[in-house]
């Protein structure tokens, strides 16, 4: 019953916020939808019982990433609207249309692969040396994905010298 | 506490959070008179006269600061899960922690040398 | 209706999902059309997260801080090559990023 009403409001909530993120004429109200919009994604995983991914969730998306996009649109100071111009070859209304077809597509398969069988399939994860949400994560990430994690510190150092090499021109 | 009834009081404590800001703005709205002129409405820079307009390019290197910050903030999460298990995973996980900061220390490296961290 | 399954999240995943796409299809502008994709990543992360949970299986989780550690690389590099790309053309709109168009 509490996950009903968790889940209900919190559905509405992302997927107003993700609407107004995409519609709002104006790019910083944009953003401010876009970290509510985080922010609810963040108490949908507490619902999920994925308190870690709740913390880093608000930590580093609502925290650091929409703070970075705050920034570039404060630095990107527009002397005109940047949707005046528009290519007369675009082609928004199939775009439109070819999303909804996705979406329609997505909830088929949904449907249809719940319709066929009740999903009560488990496959749990080994036994752990720990306990607790965080403890367990992490016993994974540093056992089983010892190599994907260590191939992510490359990807962030090869992201961190390319911003740099991206806007160093300036400096 | 292994249900989400657990954060009710979380919950709670942010309604009365957002309703406390929302009343206070709504009344002062109320209440408030509202006669404007062009002085009251310039934009209040500390009491000095605002001289150009506010949305004025920022410098690229705030774009830096806050990049370094998001890469550094992710390096700050795959680390945390390590602190609280680190005495199961004992030398080894000590191990593959320094080859992750190593990687990301020749990061920081580059941008020290590049005067990515500089403030001119 | 009241309870709550794992379809009920993919729907919710599958609509977050569909909102990103016609936010990349449809905005020229380009933070915005950054913005759906960020929106995209979060649709992707809530399937995992909630497979994970009706799985009781954590692997789903672990993937998620990886999708994360890609997102924040993701936006540094994008948004440094929209800043290069705004300091060449002083614009952010798609529809000017022809160069190198066919």
């Amino acid at each position: 019953m509490a996950e009903a009403i968790a889940f209900y409001t919190l559905s509405i909530l992302i997927l107003g916020l993700g609407v107004a993120v995409i519609t709002t004429p104006r790019t910083v109200h944009s953003v401010v939808f876009l970290v509510l919009n985080f922010l609810c994604v963040a108490v949908l995983y507490v619902v999920l019982r994925a308190e870690f991914l709740a913390v880093i969730q608000i930590l580093v998306y609502a925290g650091g990433i929409v703070v970075l996009y705050l920034f570039v649109v404060m630095l990107v100071n527009l002397k005109r609207q940047p949707e005046e111009h528009q290519d007369p070859r675009r082609l928004a209304k199939i775009g439109l249309g070819l999303s909804g077809a996705m979406l329609v597509e997505l909830a088929a398969i949904v449907v249809y692969s719940y319709s066929r069988e009740p999903s009560s399939v488990t496959a749990p994860s080994p036994a752990f040396p720990v306990q607790g949400n965080v403890e367990q994560l992490g016993w994974l990430l540093y056992t089983d994905y010892l190599i994907p994690f260590e191939v992510a510190s490359v990807l962030l150092l090869v992201a961190m010298v390319g911003a740099i090499i991206l806007a160093r021109r300036e400096l | 506490m292994d249900s989400i009834e657990a954060y009710v009081p979380i919950l709670l404590f942010v309604l009365v959070a957002t309703g406390f800001a929302l009343f206070t703005l709504i009344v002062s709205a109320l209440v408030s008179s509202s006669k404007y002129n062009k002085v009251k409405l310039e934009p209040y820079e500390c009491g000095i006269e605002p001289e150009t307009d506010a949305r004025d390019r920022y410098s690229v290197r705030y774009y830096l600061i806050a990049m370094l910050f998001v890469i550094f903030d992710v390096e700050t999460v795959f680390m945390f899960p390590w602190a609280v298990i680190m005495d199961e995973l004992a030398l080894f996980g000590l191990i593959e922690m320094l080859v992750f900061i190593f990687i990301l220390v020749l990061g920081y490296v580059y941008a020290w040398r590049k005067g990515a961290l500089e403030w001119v | 209706m009241l309870e709550i399954t794992p379809a009920h999240y993919t729907i919710l995943s599958a609509a977050l999902f569909s909102i990103g796409v016609i936010g990349v299809l449809v905005r020229r502008n380009i933070i915005i059309v950054f913005m759906a994709i960020e929106l995209m990543l979060n649709a992707v992360n809530i399937n995992l997260v909630a497979y994970a949970q009706q799985l009781q299986n954590l692997i789903g989780q672990v993937f998620v801080v990886f999708v994360i550690a890609v997102a924040a690389a993701e936006a540094a590099v994008g948004l440094g090559i929209l800043l290069a790309f705004y300091r060449n053309k002083e614009t952010v709109n798609i529809d000017e990023m022809n160069v190198m168009r066919w």
